[in-house]
Order: C-alpha cells, then structure tokens, then sequence
C-alpha cells in the first residue's frame, strides 16, 4: 500500500513552525517512514501536486491575497487540512496590525520610517495586496487546529502520528499551548 | 448554627448554613473552575465558569453564589455543565484581545489556564477585537482594556476590600468598561494606588510595570516577611527573581488582609537613588571608598577621641528589634553615651492599646485622634473606610488638614475631645486610633474610657524603641555621633544638628543622605535584605525574611555593631 502523502507550505508567518517541525529531529524519519512529504517550503518541490494529498498543513495567517490563494490551493488539493501554530489558529502576532489602517501601515513601513529617505510604497499587480489579518479558518475550512507560537516538536509528532495511524489527532494537555 | 447536608458528586456531607456550593465542594477537594472568584473577594457570579447542576432544577447555577440548601444534590462535571463552561470560554475569547503570545500574563493568566483545561484549541466565535483604551495614567501600572474580561474582581476590590470605590462598570453588554469614577483616566481618578485590583486581577488587564516580563509564578521565589514602612507592619509576599526584588504584593492571611498601600507596595523598589555599597571613609575631606576594617578603625578611633557620655547615638524607630538592642547595647552601655531616636516618641505617660485591626470590622464607631490614617498609616485608613461602608460611625477629631476628615460623619477639632468621647460612650464597639506621640494629657482620656484603643506610631518599631526607654528629646552636643539611618530621611534640623559633632558616623543605604555630613559610612542592607523582628500595630512580634541577599560587602547591622564593640 502506498504511503499517504503530505504536504505543508506557509502563508504569513516567520517560519518557526516548520522550524518546529524540523526539531522532531530522528523522529521525522518515524514519520517519514509513515508518509510521504511530497512538498514543503523546506525541500525542493514548494507546491502541493494537482493530483493531491491526505493531509495539507498550513503555518502562518492569511495576510495578504498570495496567502488566500496558497490557503485556496492547499485546501483544494488536501483530504485534510491542519492549521498550525498560533497564526494560522487564532491570526498571530500579524492581528496586531487589524488595530490600524493597512494605508497607514504601509505608509509607516515604506515613508516615515525614520531611516528611510525617498520611500515609496510598492505598487504592481505582481505583488500580492496586504488585507485584514485573519486566521486560516477564516478562509477555507480547516479540520484540524494545532496552536502554539510555535507549536512544540511533540505536539506536531502527535498530531503527525496519530493522523499516519489512521486516529483523529486530539490536541490537549501539554501539547496545548498558545505561546 | 443550623448543619445542611449536600450531596456533590455523589458524596454526602455536612456544611454550615450559608456555605456556597464552591465552598462546600472545595472543602471536598471537588475542583470547579473559576475566574470572577477569589477568595478574599465577595462571589457575584460574573463569569458563569462554574455553573453545576442541581438536581430538579432546569438551569445550571453558579456555585460560587449559589448557597447550600438543604438536601440539595448536586453534579459539577456532566457533559452538560462542561460544554456550558466551553461555551462561556469561547464567548470570552470572541470579546477583546486574548491573543496569549502577545500578553505579559502567558503562563500565569487564569483564563489561558482554563482554556488549556477545557481544551480549546481554536475558537469558535469570531474576534471582532474592538480596538480599546490601554491606560499608563498610574505611575506604577498599567490598565490594558483589551485583556479584560469584565470578571470585576478589580471593582470589588477597590470597593468591598479597600473601600475606595474608585473603579466601577460603564455601559451594558459587549460594550461595558471597567471605569474610574465617571470615566476619568486612572491616574486623575480618586484612585490611591495601593494596587489590591492589580493583585487580584486574573488575566493581563492589569500590569504592574516593574515586574512585567519579568518572570513567571514558576520562575520566582516569594518569601514572605513583613513591610515596615509604618507601624502597622504589613505582612507581605516579596517576589524575587535572582535576588532582584520583582514585585511586592500583600499577604492575605495577615492583619492587613492583603491590602497594601502605595508606600508599601511600589515605592520601596522604585527610589532610582543610588546605594551605598561599600563602607566609606573621609579623607581629605572627600568620602572614599575602604575596607571594613578601615572603616571600623576610624569609627573605633573617632569614638576613642570623644570624652565619654558624649558618644551619642541616633536610631531610626523604623529598625528591627535586634540592631536598636545592639545600638543601645553598644552605645548607652558600653561607651556610656546617650541613645535616641530619629522619630517622635510618645512623651511619657499612658499608651492606651491592645486593639487589633480586625476590630475595626466589626465595630460601629471609629473615632480618629489627631492622626491622619489615610496619608500615614494608609492600611489603616482604608480599613476605616470599610468599616463606615458596613455602617460604622466615623469621627475625626483633629487639627489643620486631615484627608480622614472628608469621609467622617462628624469631624471635631482637637479641643473638642471631650465631646467626640461623649458619643464613644454611647457605642457598643467603639475603636479609638490615636497618634502615640499625641500629648499624654488626651492620652489619659482616652485611658479611662470604654473603647478598644490603636495607637499610632511615627515609625515601624517605636513600640520597641518605647520599651527601651528611647525618646527624640535633644541630647547634649555630640563630640562622636553615630546615626543608624537606614533608607529614612534626617529632618533639617537634624541635619543641622549633626553637623555640630565634629565626627559623624552614618550606617545608611543611600549615597545621598550621607553625603556632605558623615566622616565614615557604613553600608546598611536594604529593607528586604535585612532579617529579624518588631512589633506590630497589634503590639505582635513579627518576623521579617530576607527576600534576597544583600549585594557581598554589605554586612548585616547587628555584626557591623558587634565588631565595633570589639573594636573599643
């Protein structure tokens, strides 16, 4: 029987839960003895294949119009879907911003920082639109929610674990953090 | 007293009338989540966290306001009264800001506590997160309306246990405020900072600013000890972290019932002046730093050089029992000098006493003699003040300013004693405090009245400074002067008065008060470094513990005092 297959990717977030993930350390290889990781933003293949996989999972918060369509991509092409860590959970560290405008906040970053002379804000239709910070189930339909800032490498093992052994994954006790 | 019985959780027991459910199924070691309660708070049932079922009633029912009846049977965990108490979680996340990473509560906020055992791992409800106010106005913390869950436990403090009445609700529903007096900033509100609503707050709504990040409950030490900035002698929890004193907070179990004022509570780590760390002797008429023995044998010599009967010694009242006896020791019997204190002593006369705090609670006239409780014994005062909440009377009988004055129901001046008396006659629990220095000729009226009596010293432990026969009346001029100062302050004219001797010795903590006046200095430890003990308002011994050790060339009074005494 094929091994079933996973794939992870980030959205608005500053890595520290993959980071996390690689802190399994030798038990990645239990897991990768389980599954297999197709793609990741850590291993040469960054995008989940057309053809899809068991379970996506997803860091960081939705932020700007690149991560809905990663959360979109991902969503389409995952039987289930983790949220992980607490910006993907609950909005993150980014939902302080939601207390200000986004003009007046691209304006603070680009122009009136202190060390910044000539700023301008950048502007083309390649580059993805900031809008409201929100959590990943704010978007797409999220099955399973793994918090922590960022989760420990035992709470993602578990989860991890117990999805490869065909349980529902149950977040609690010491796996359940939110710092 | 009437026995009810109650069935919790299938186990029988018998509980007092008046007993609530929480208290009877803690007494059980049945555990049911709380927020809005504290025990040291009246319950109101704010929160709904502890709802249970009660057998034949429809709804769930809040334990901690619920009383016992008799026969009632009652289950605190079903699935029912658990996804209830999900459900009030899920409702208070969806309010403000209770995003953990970013708080300085995290690891120690009751509600983050509550969520982990309840198991939420995301929330239900949408976060409208309203933007709110987050008040810096108090100088020592900070109110952080996002955090807040409305739990009210701050309102019943300031006003069931301090009696302030300051904080209070503003609005209804999601849009309701924790408010000070009609809506002013904390800081220009009538609030008096003695920070009992931030000891009792659960979450990060309340910050104090010093020991913020500071380290969590699991990362520091308390020791409990005892706050002499008055004589009333607070017991307090100092919390240290590495030897660096974090936060004071007050100790619930003592006379002062967890209450602490701003003078006990935030100043004493907040001086910004800079220390004395080393002994110091005068050379060339600058203060250098030396060695212990140095400085001791220019003390021995100094002293050496002054006739005798003119080696004198000043004392601080605010010291602990063991260093005045060792002064005393020292300087009245062995170099035959005279020994006295840097506060008013009561003259000689009656000290009319044995009142402990906890009589002001249940008594029905307080009558304040020339003292002013709310400025120097803040405790004290507030304790008043929450005595006329449950229906005392309170008269002031006092001259000039007095901030007690404008909350008595009749306030008196001074030579109009005599009448307030007349009413004390006339209550049933009356409790006189009076300032001990007062003149002994008001003091003997109130000797012969029917009343509990507090007297009020000028410092922590002049009852001790009394018992060794220590008074400030002027001494004769000094010819060696030796001043155990610590953190207190020398008046003007004592500051003149010193500067007559032509050799001062200071045993002090601040550079600032010794500087310009003392020929040699001794490095005092700081109040929570020192280790002994004194009496109380209550006229009870109490221990005071080291918090943290005094920084390493800091030597503890009573040996500094020995070595010299070897030394001459």
């Amino acid at each position: 029987m094929a091994k079933p297959k996973i794939a992870t990717d980030w959205m608005g977030d500053c890595a520290g839960c993959h980071m996390s993930l690689l802190d399994m350390d030798e038990r990645l290889l239990t897991v990768l003895g389980k599954v297999e990781l197709t793609s990741s933003p850590i291993t040469d293949l960054k995008h989940p294949p057309e053809e899809g996989v068991a379970v996506g999972v997803l860091s960081g918060s939705i932020n700007n119009t690149s991560n809905v369509y990663v959360a979109r991509m991902m969503r389409k092409r995952s039987g289930c879907l983790i949220a992980m860590g607490d910006c993907a959970v609950l909005g993150g560290v980014l939902s302080m911003r939601n207390a200000f405008d986004i003009k007046e906040g691209l304006r603070r970053a680009y122009i009136d920082t202190e060390s910044t002379v000539d700023g301008f804000i950048p502007q083309s239709d390649e580059l993805a639109k900031p809008i409201r910070n929100r959590p990943l189930d704010q978007v797409v339909k999220v099955d399973y929610h793994l918090p922590g800032c960022p989760p420990s490498a035992d709470a993602i093992f578990h989860v991890l674990n117990e999805l490869a052994e065909g349980r529902e994954p149950v977040v609690e006790g010491e796996a359940l953090k939110y710092d | 007293m009437t026995v009810l019985n109650v069935t919790i959780n299938g186990k029988t027991m018998e509980v007092a009338e008046g007993t609530t459910i929480l208290q009877a199924a803690n007494a059980a070691g049945i555990e049911i989540p709380t927020l809005c309660h504290h025990p040291a708070l009246k319950d109101i049932g704010a929160c709904r966290m502890c709802l249970v079922q009660i057998e034949n009633m429809a709804a769930l029912q809040p334990a901690c306001s619920y009383p016992v009846i008799d026969g009632i049977k009652v289950e605190t965990h079903t699935p029912r009264t658990l996804e209830m108490r999900k459900f009030v979680l899920e409702m208070l996340f969806s309010e403000r800001n209770h995003y953990c990473m970013f708080c300085e509560m995290s690891g120690d906020c009751e509600l983050q506590k509550q969520a982990y055992a309840h198991g939420l791992a995301h929330w239900t409800y949408p976060t409208p997160n309203p933007k709110l106010q987050v008040d810096a106005s108090r100088t020592y913390f900070i109110m952080d309306h996002n955090r807040c869950i409305l739990c009210r436990r701050c309102i019943r403090a300031c006003g069931d246990v301090v009696g302030n009445h300051t904080l209070g609700m503003m609005s209804r529903g999601a849009k309701t405020m924790v408010t000070a007096d009609m809506d002013e900033p904390f800081g220009d509100s009538t609030c008096v900072s003695c920070g009992t609503c931030l000891q009792v707050c659960p979450t990060g709504a309340l910050v104090d600013r010093r020991s913020a990040y500071g380290g969590r409950n699991k990362d520091v030490d308390t020791v409990n000890s005892a706050c002499t900035f008055c004589s009333i002698g607070c017991r307090v929890n100092v919390i240290t972290r590495n030897g660096r004193p974090l936060r004071v907070e007050g100790d619930w179990d003592g006379h002062n019932q967890g209450v602490l004022c701003l003078a006990g509570r935030f100043q004493p780590l907040e001086t910004g002046r800079r220390r004395v760390t080393t002994p110091m002797v005068k050379r060339d008429g600058a203060l250098e730093p030396a060695t212990w023995d140095e400085a001791l044998a220019a003390v021995a010599k100094g002293v050496q050089a002054a006739v005798p009967g003119k080696i004198h010694a000043w004392v601080t009242a605010a010291t602990l029992d063991q260093p005045m006896d060792a002064v005393v020791e020292t300087f009245r019997g062995k170099f035959g000098g005279d020994v006295k204190t840097l506060e008013a002593a009561p003259p000689p006369g009656e000290t009319p006493n044995g009142g402990a705090m906890k009589d002001i609670d249940t008594a029905d006239l307080v009558l304040v003699v020339d003292a002013d409780p709310l400025t120097e014994h803040r405790v004290l005062g507030y304790r008043i003040k929450r005595a006329a909440d449950n229906g005392a009377r309170i008269l002031v009988c006092a001259d000039g300013d007095n901030s007690m004055a404008d909350f008595a129901h009749e306030a008196f001046p001074l030579s109009k004693l005599d009448w307030a008396l007349a009413s004390v006659t006339t209550a049933e629990r009356p409790v006189v405090v009076y300032r001990a220095a007062m003149d002994p000729r008001l003091r003997a009226k109130l000797a012969v009245i029917k009343a509990v009596c507090i007297p009020l010293h000028a410092a922590a432990n002049a009852a001790r400074a009394i018992s060794l026969g220590l008074n400030n009346e002027a001494d004769g001029d000094a010819e060696a002067l030796y001043i155990l100062l610590e953190e207190q302050a020398l008046t003007p004219e004592q500051r003149e008065q010193a500067h007559k001797a032509p050799f001062v010795v200071m045993h002090a903590c601040y550079v600032d008060d010794v500087d310009g006046l003392a020929d040699v200095v001794l490095p005092a430890p700081l109040w929570y470094e020192r280790e002994g003990t004194f009496h109380n308002i209550e006229g009870k011994s109490e221990r005071v513990r080291p918090a943290a050790p005094p920084p390493e060339d800091i030597w503890s009074e009573t040996s500094v005092l020995q070595q010299l005494s070897l030394r001459v």
